[in-house]
């Protein structure tokens, strides 16, 4: 997942320039200033660390924060369902964006010094019954109010929290807005599936990428509360960690990204990034009881069948060596996340060749 | 030959165009006795309003002599400021000036304006009335200037004039801008005051038979000595 | 044929038209320049106002919000806290405040902690403040820098309930400098009724210059008219040509207006800003398309009014006696409702009747007595001067009451904001009495240090001090069962610092009353609301404890909202419960820091809350002394712009008479008399409309200060006259005079050209 680099930037922009500025055009302005930085900060002492193809993945540290990565994030969705069997969605995200690079083993700057190196940022949503509850909260790094350990697993801000038991194997997670909270207990299946080349997945064809593992068999119970309302829910979660520096190039104007689990067992990820010279596409394809297999871009067909208010509501996506022709449906709602940099986060059904359910996050559309 | 009331010798006035010399007046004498008239004629432009100017202190000669009034008043001669004074002095109560209109103050009825003028020249206001009496306009008196008629106003400025009892009376055009009807009334008012009271009179005009009825004549057509 | 003639109109006469302007091109000069002045000075004024109202909104709104987390223990805040709060989920923001070794005041705070502001309550644009220093900056650069003084606070938002909080805190409120309240508001509201005036007087400028022109293009209509072209036809062309020539010259106007404001509002935007603590940009104030369609609304009714109402107007032309019988009952209508209006809106209406009514009477009036005195003159010069002095007035009518309303304008400001001044400096002295302002930290005993403090009285010379109690109590309301709440503020010992306030009623002796306990002072809010004068008395209930006591005194609160009942500290019942608690100190010889150095000591507090209150009262007394000064430049302003008009139509007018004039050189009177009858006339034109102008604004001080204060926020401001300024006004308007009879001496010089024709008399020359 390559999600809301153009948050991270515009914030840390907004930090630099000391006022919240004007988002631009989408924050995508700021991707070739982002390039122009990482030139800038490799002639220092301490640069920015850059994924590459012959990186590997570490248990559990990589739960971790990376500090000499610019940006990361910890990326829950679920697709759960209330007791009068109702489908409720649901995401927890909590991003890190640093605004100067430090060495994992370097000691973190005092808090009483108020230190500037990293800007947290978490996000909350719920989507049930067409209505879509969101809520935003930002923190600075270092200074205790919001932070990532790996072992045990903590990632919070304010009382937002993920937490996980002595050997990870069970989470709790509790977020609120104004009007909604939940409080989840996550049971993880499964080892870590690594994306790509073990873990290095590419962003385009000259060879930008991240670092990108996944949890994909999370059984997930708990209760929401949506106005005063409370819902006893249960159903499966899609874990997330990716970290980078420099995930787009200049010119990539958004992306579609899906993780889908198909009633057979099976699972996929898959994402497009948007560029106006074409686009590249990967993802990685679960299936039910085998190794996961990386798909390159020419084995994955990703097409929009329809829009709604600029929005791609129904896709067609196909994967043809492995007989997989699946329709994406967005359930009605409006499912913007109206935070400083707006996206959409939604869940989606699928009908097909498989059926099943999902999330979907598109960005970089005119999204009002 | 009656004593003399004005007598110009050698008046000369020109103007300053550019670097050149407009002479308007040029080497003029004349004698003027005392309840004498004499008409000034010439075209427009050919200095007729200069010349009364000239005679009333309204504007310098660049040479010659005025005697008026047993007063001399010689070119660049004597201290300006003096002579001012002195000139000021001889509108004020010796000589009456009448245009061709606009001769009254427009915020004063027809007998303020008569007193304002009497009093100014040290005459005593209380004859104004009987001055636009005869002048037939004893029933205007409280009128304004802009409530009569044009020939009204100019007799106003004849009462005006003669009720400071002039030695001279200077009218440039009083006429001018009457009908001929109208402009005979009021040019009769005029010779018969002036005969009476015996002052002096100079009047500009192109009117032939309005010159007629002065005793001298002066074409400043072609200037030169009477 | 027809066809041929309409075309032939249809080129000719829009040249026609305009070559009244090619012949008098100095006319349409003065009549653009009129409009563009006209414009720059009302946009100046409107634009200043509306930002200074944004700013004041903003800055409110940022005052609103403050609202803070202490420590229950009395104890500093830290970074520990700060984690703490927001790990229980409450949105606090820090605010560490740093004095650096060298330089001003630095705040630096969080704007991603800031973030949860704007949730919910909806967005917190005083948060959004650039971090450059002015004060603000980002708390690691604060936290950095080499301080003198240090200290952290944490903001919470308004919304914040104290059951949100963990145990060991509670909510305070948070206030960086003294909140003026209502002052600012009210001050806001004057300037705004000052734009509406500027914009009468503009209004009334432009017609005068617009309608010399067009009596002077008269002859020429009725040419036009005697050439076949219909009077509809020829005001067409009029509306047209006016249109234009004020979309021409409006745009530039604002321009210059923006540009005018943008220069001058710096410093009122900077004045606001120190008063608030936060450097506020409040954007450009209205756009572009408001103003200038205000003005050419303006331009086009101030010009063209009549002539679209032509019709009406013939219908009802006004006898004169009508016209003034109409004006003064105008005037009288507008003074009783001025005088007994229950509100506002009716106040503005009385302000616009006495206002129509003066401008309609003074110049008849003043018409009508010159008439009279020239009757009654023996002098035929003074009749004629006193005549002169007439149809002086009635030409330039709208230039003199356009100078007469600026002149009344002038005044009030100025009386206006030397009373505020004045006001505001009162205010500075009753909240900053003493030297030093020391909160009582919770849970402390003020006993303890008022104990102290009296043991030093004899020690140090020149200690004054008193400890300040607050609470609240129930007053019965006098007549009906119902009681209320009222704000109850006890000091003792009640010593030379509060004796020093200035008392707006008082009984005898009341400060020695009031030390043995034998009355209660109020403030003028309570006395307004429930009608309480001194000697009635009050029904108090304090704790569990009823009290009936005299009133002694009321005193000014400029602005507090709330009833608020003083009484003597050592009177208080025990079970009285305290609300607040601080001490007003003086220390006298030895400084501050020994009795803050006693206190923390007496207290067992790591530091005490305390401020200074003389850099308090430096910072805001020089911020409202650039606002004043301001104000001030802005109605000079106005004042130049009517003088130089009615210089303008001074000098226009005089051409048309000048041949007059003339006639008194002709009739034997020497350049330098006339001139001096000039002068004469002149200085009586310009001195009579400064007489005039004095009682116009003399009540218009009247109303703004003691009608329209109390109606809009229920205190009045101390109304106060200054004679001296009359004077200065009276020679300022003597020097219009001097100026006007210059310019009409220099035309005398030159040869004069008697009125063109008989028609020229048509009764406007008398």
């Amino acid at each position: 997942m390559i999600r809301n680099l153009g948050f991270a930037l515009v914030l840390s922009l907004s930090l630099f320039a000391g006022c919240s500025g004007d988002t631009g055009d989408e924050g995508f302005a700021g991707l070739a200033g982002l390039e122009s930085k990482e030139d800038a900060s490799s002639g220092t002492d301490r640069p920015y660390l850059q994924p590459d193809p012959g990186d590997r993945l570490t248990f559990p540290a990589d739960f971790g924060p990376h500090p000499q990565h610019r940006i990361e994030w910890w990326y829950l969705t679920a697709n759960l369902e209330t007791e009068a069997g109702e489908p409720l969605g649901l995401q927890w995200t909590q991003f890190r964006q640093a605004l100067e690079p430090r060495a994992a083993n370097a000691p973190a700057p005092a808090s009483t010094s108020w230190p500037l190196q990293a800007a947290w940022m978490a996000h909350g949503a719920v989507s049930w019954k067409g209505q879509h509850y969101f809520a935003e909260k930002l923190a600075r790094g270092d200074i205790g109010h919001a932070g990532a350990t790996a072992l045990p697993l903590q990632v919070w801000l304010d009382n937002w929290r993920l937490s996980g038991n002595a050997d990870n194997s069970r989470w709790q997670l509790q977020a609120n807005g104004e009007d909604w909270s939940y409080d989840l207990t996550l049971s993880i299946e499964g080892a870590p599936v690594a994306h790509g080349e073990e873990g290095f997945s590419a962003k385009s064809a000259s060879g930008e990428g991240s670092m990108y593992f996944s949890l994909v068999d999370i059984a997930i119970s708990g209760e929401v509360r949506l106005d005063g309302e409370v819902l006893p829910v249960t159903g499966k979660g899609w874990f997330d960690r990716e970290w980078s520096s420099q995930l787009l190039k200049t010119g990539q104007k958004g992306w579609d990204w899906f993780a889908l689990h198909l009633d057979g067992g099976d699972k996929l990820m898959a994402f497009r990034l948007r560029d106006d010279s074409g686009s590249f596409l990967s993802g990685t394809w679960l299936p039910a009881g085998g190794d996961p297999v990386p798909l390159r871009p020419e084995q994955l067909n990703l097409k929009e069948l329809e829009r709604d208010n600029d929005v791609p509501v129904r896709w067609l996506l196909r994967i043809p060596d492995y007989q997989v022709e699946l329709q994406l449906n967005v359930p009605p709602g409006d499912y913007l996340n109206r935070g400083l940099y707006p996206y959409w986060e939604s869940p989606v059904s699928v009908s097909g060749s498989h059926t099943g359910e999902g999330y979907m996050e598109l960005t970089g559309y005119k999204l009002r | 030959m009656t004593e003399s009331l004005l007598a110009v010798r050698g008046l000369g006035k020109h103007f300053v165009s550019g670097n050149e010399t407009v002479p308007v007046i040029g080497k003029l004498s004349f004698t003027l006795g005392q309840g004498q008239s004499l008409a000034l004629t010439g075209r427009s432009g050919s200095g007729k309003s200069t010349l009364l100017n000239l005679l009333c202190g309204l504007e310098r000669p660049d040479a010659g002599t005025i005697v008026i009034c047993g007063e001399v008043f010689e070119a660049g001669g004597t201290a300006a400021l003096r002579t001012a004074k002195a000139w000021s002095a001889l509108r004020r109560q010796r000589i009456g000036v009448v245009f061709q209109e606009a001769n009254l103050m427009p915020a004063l009825s027809l007998l303020e304006n008569v007193r304002f003028r009497a009093r100014l020249a040290g005459r005593d206001p209380a004859k104004s009335e009987d001055w636009l009496t005869r002048l037939d306009i004893g029933d205007l008196a409280q009128r304004y200037p802009d409530e009569v008629s044009g020939g009204q106003r100019q007799r106003a400025a004849l009462a005006m004039a003669f009720a400071m009892e002039p030695a001279l009376i200077l009218a440039d055009e009083p006429t001018g801008s009457l009908d001929r009807h109208t402009s005979d009334d009021v040019t009769r008012v005029l010779f018969d005051l002036q005969a009476r009271y015996g002052c002096g009179l100079i009047l500009a005009t192109h009117d032939a038979e309005l010159a007629a009825g002065c005793q001298q004549h002066l074409d400043l057509g072609h200037s030169g000595a009477v | 044929m027809r066809a041929l003639l309409s075309l032939s109109t249809f080129f000719f006469l829009p040249r026609a038209l305009l070559s009244h302007y090619r012949r008098h091109p100095l006319q349409l000069v003065a009549l653009g320049s009129m409009i563009v002045l006209a414009t720059m000075l009302w946009t100046g004024v409107s634009h200043l106002t509306s930002q200074a109202r944004a700013s004041l909104d903003q800055s409110e709104q940022a005052v609103a919000e403050r609202q803070q987390v202490v420590r229950s223990d009395g104890r500093a805040l830290a970074v520990e806290d700060f984690v703490t709060l927001r790990l229980a989920g409450l949105c606090v923001m820090p605010w560490l405040e740093v004095t650096p070794d060298t330089g001003s005041r630095i705040v630096g705070i969080d704007p991603l902690a800031a973030h949860c502001f704007s949730v919910g309550a909806g967005a917190s644009q005083a948060l959004d403040q650039p971090l450059d220093g002015n004060p603000f900056v980002d708390i690691y650069s604060a936290a950095s820098m080499s301080a003198r003084e240090s200290r952290l606070y944490l903001l919470t938002p308004e919304a914040t309930q104290a059951s949100d909080l963990p145990p060991a805190y509670r909510l305070k409120t948070f206030s960086t400098s003294p909140d003026t309240g209502e002052l600012g508001d009210s001050f806001l509201l004057n300037l705004e009724a000052l734009g509406v005036l500027v914009l009468l007087i503009t209004a009334l400028l432009l017609r005068s210059v617009y309608l010399l022109g067009l009596a002077q293009r008269r002859d020429s209509f009725a040419l036009l008219h005697r050439f076949g072209v219909s009077p509809g036809r020829v005001q067409g062309w009029l509306v047209l040509e006016i249109l234009v020539l004020a979309l021409l010259c409006v745009v530039p106007g604002v321009w210059l207006g923006r540009w005018l404001a943008a220069g001058l509002g710096s410093g009122f935007g900077q004045a606001l800003d120190g008063l608030f603590d936060i450097p506020l940009y409040a954007g450009q104030g209205q756009g572009w398309l408001v103003p200038v369609l205000v003005m050419l609304a303006v331009v086009v009714i101030a010009c063209l009014g009549d002539l679209l109402l032509l019709r009406f107007r013939e219908r009802f032309t006004l006898a004169r006696p009508t016209l003034a019988a109409m004006a003064t009952t105008l005037l009288v209508a507008g003074l009783v409702l001025a005088w007994l209006s229950p509100a506002l809106l009716w106040v503005f209406v009385a302000v616009a009747l006495v206002f129509a009514g003066a401008g309609w009477l003074t110049p008849a009036a003043v018409a009508h007595l010159a008439h009279w005195r020239a009757a009654r003159s023996r002098d035929p010069l003074a009749q004629w001067r006193f005549r002169e002095l007439a149809v002086l007035v009635r030409r330039l009518t709208l230039p003199l009451v356009a100078l007469q309303f600026a002149l009344a304008m002038v005044l009030a400001v100025q009386a206006l904001v030397t009373t505020f001044e004045d006001t505001f400096d009162r205010w500075l002295a009753q909240r900053l009495e003493a030297a030093y302002y020391i909160e009582v930290p919770a849970g402390a005993d003020g006993r303890k240090a008022a104990e102290w403090l009296t043991s030093q009285q004899a020690k140090v010379p020149g200690l004054q001090w008193h400890r300040v109690i607050r609470g609240q109590a129930q007053l019965e309301a006098q007549g009906n069962a119902g009681s209320q709440q009222v704000d109850v503020f006890t000091v003792a010992p009640v010593g030379s610092l509060i004796r020093a306030w200035n008392l707006l009623d008082t009984a005898d002796e009341p400060w020695g009353a009031l030390a043995s306990g034998e009355g209660a002072m109020i403030n003028e809010q309570l006395a307004r609301r429930q009608r309480l004068d001194v000697g009635d008395s009050l029904y108090l209930t304090l704790g569990d404890q009823a009290q009936v006591v005299p009133v002694l005194g009321v005193y000014p609160d400029y602005g507090r909202p709330v009833g608020e009942v003083l009484l003597n500290a050592e009177f208080l019942p025990d079970d009285f419960n305290i609300r607040f608690e601080s001490f007003s100190v003086t220390p006298g010889e030895f400084g501050i820091a020994p009795v803050t150095d006693a206190l923390v000591e007496i207290w067992g507090v790591d530091a005490l809350t305390f401020r200074d209150n003389s850099s308090i009262r430096e910072l805001a007394t020089g911020v409202f002394d650039q606002t004043f000064a301001l104000t001030r430049a802005m109605t000079l302003l106005t004042l130049i712009l009517a003088a130089s008009a009615l210089l303008m139509m001074g000098w226009v007018f005089f051409s048309t008479r000048v041949w007059y004039f003339r006639l008194l050189v002709v009739w034997g009177m020497q350049q330098r008399e006339v001139a001096g009858q000039l002068l004469r006339l002149a200085l009586m034109l310009t001195g009579g409309v400064a007489v005039l102008a004095l009682p116009l604004g003399i009540w218009l001080t009247w109303v703004l200060v003691h009608r329209i204060n109390p109606l809009a926020f229920g205190w009045s401001l101390p109304m106060a006259v200054y004679p001296i300024f009359w004077v200065e006004l009276a020679i300022l308007s003597l020097v219009i005079g001097v100026s006007i009879a210059a310019l009409m001496r220099r035309q005398l010089g030159k040869p004069a050209i008697a009125p063109a024709s008989a028609s020229a008399l048509n009764g406007g020359e008398r």
